[in-house]
């Protein structure tokens, strides 16, 4: 496979909690473009917090977050911008107030986009991920399995350069699962970056190009041969 | 007493405590959303919530202490009259309202806050979404306070005075008819008061529900 371009890189990143002991401690790691990085490792070993990191949520406690070659913490309108680029997906679906079409729209209204491309954009990923028939359904009279789809289908719709997903398959079962992970191969070789932290054999199997293990507050490049066995 | 005089009244409570309310929250609001999103001011939410109980009466007699004449804000000749009361209950209410809204805001605030960042909002557009969501338990707080408000006598009393036609409330004016020993009035005058507390706590609970689920 050719290497795709850096779209995130973090260097000599040191991360603690406000109070807390430290969660990463001296970690380098890029993110690419057209590529698919499973972060695996045990619970509460830091999967999710480097995700956030990542996706520019937290701010290390020290190093550097690169995204795009330039600093996105040293401006409120680069972090925007940056913000803009990479979309991180919770594991436990969070949706706001209102119909999934509002949940889906939210992050291309923000964005200033016409509500008619919003109409066109939202019905087509809404048919992608085959959840046209709950569009107008109230966002919270949802199964964990459809909130599921809706955040995905929220986080896809803005066609973001880089997506980081935490635990996605958790509440789907096995049809959306399959369904998701079509999408997946489509949307990677549209070259959009993919960021999985999971702990799930199968999704790491099938679509991962590379495998970061977060182990003792450092990260080790891995193999799923080595990781599965 | 005659039922105009109780019309009377009753909406002069509603004025009142309706007017004191919307004072408080214009500041609690704001300093709610302050203290949900600076962690450094927390420790100012808990000496909040440690004054919601406090006496009505205490804050009449410091009130009363301040307004009267001799007192540092005696030359603005407030002391009994409507304004006094409804500064009084809106110094009352204030810890209430900020307190509950200061609740549902930080949660607001760490469930959507982060959502919306990650969906490429704006500072701005974060706030908007966090007060959006979070809108239902704002209302239940500001209505609670108004609850408390219209149901409170000590400030009424002390700072009000209990003027017939000018400062008097449905509290004081029950206080009034049992000095007098009229009984009845006093109970028809305790049931407005009710079905006016019982409503209001209706429409919270409600309110507070739906913020829930």
């Amino acid at each position: 496979m050719v290497e795709g371009a850096v779209l995130i890189e973090i260097t000599k990143m040191w991360f603690r909690y406000p109070g807390g002991n430290w969660v990463f401690e001296d970690v380098d790691v890029v993110f690419r473009r057209n590529e698919t990085t499973i972060v695996a490792g045990p619970n509460g070993s830091g999967k999710t917090t480097l995700l956030k990191i990542a996706g520019l949520i937290y701010r290390p406690t020290r190093g550097r977050v690169v995204v795009n070659g330039a600093n996105p913490w040293s401006s409120a309108s680069r972090l925007l911008e940056a913000r803009r680029k990479i979309v991180y997906v919770h594991e436990k679906p969070i949706l706001f107030r209102g119909t999934v079409y509002d949940n889906i729209a939210y992050g291309l209204r923000v964005r200033g986009i016409s509500r008619e491309d919003i109409g066109r954009a939202v019905e087509r990923i809404a048919s992608e991920l085959s959840i046209e028939d709950i569009l107008w359904r109230d966002s919270r009279s949802l199964s964990s399995g459809q909130a599921q789809l809706v955040a995905l289908a929220r986080a896809l719709v803005l066609d973001p350069q880089m997506i980081l997903l935490d635990e996605p398959l958790a509440h789907l079962d096995r049809e959306k699962k399959k369904l998701f992970m079509k999408y997946l191969d489509k949307i990677s070789l549209a070259g959009i970056g993919i960021v999985i932290a999971t702990h799930d054999t199968y999704i790491t199997r099938r679509i991962a190009d590379r495998i970061v293990l977060v182990e003792n507050r450092k990260l080790v490049e891995t193999t799923s041969t080595e990781l599965l066995g | 007493m005659t039922s105009s005089e109780i019309l009377d009244v009753s909406i002069r409570s509603l004025y009142v405590a309706g007017t004191a309310t919307l004072l408080a929250s214009s500041w609690s609001l704001v300093l709610a959303f302050l203290l949900a999103s600076k962690p450094r001011l927390r420790p100012i939410a808990s000496i909040l919530e440690s004054l919601v109980g406090i006496p009505t009466v205490l804050v009449g007699l410091l009130l009363y202490m301040l307004l009267s004449r001799e007192g540092p804000l005696g030359v603005l000749e407030l002391l009994y009259t409507p304004q006094a009361i409804i500064l009084g209950e809106a110094i009352l209410v204030t810890p209430l309202i900020t307190s509950v809204a200061y609740r549902v805001i930080k949660g607001s605030i760490e469930t959507y806050g982060e959502l919306a960042l990650t969906l490429g909002a704006s500072r701005l557009q974060v706030i908007a979404t966090v007060l959006l969501e979070s809108i239902h338990g704002v209302v239940a707080s500001i209505i609670m306070g108004f609850s408390r408000a219209i149901g409170e006598l000590g400030v009424a009393l002390l700072v009000g005075g209990g003027i017939k036609g000018y400062t008097r409330t449905l509290t004081t004016a029950i206080a009034l008819e049992v000095s007098r020993g009229r009984f009845e009035e006093a109970i028809y005058m305790g049931l407005v008061l009710v079905v006016i507390v019982a409503s209001i706590s209706v429409v919270a609970r409600i309110l507070w529900l739906r913020e829930q689920y």
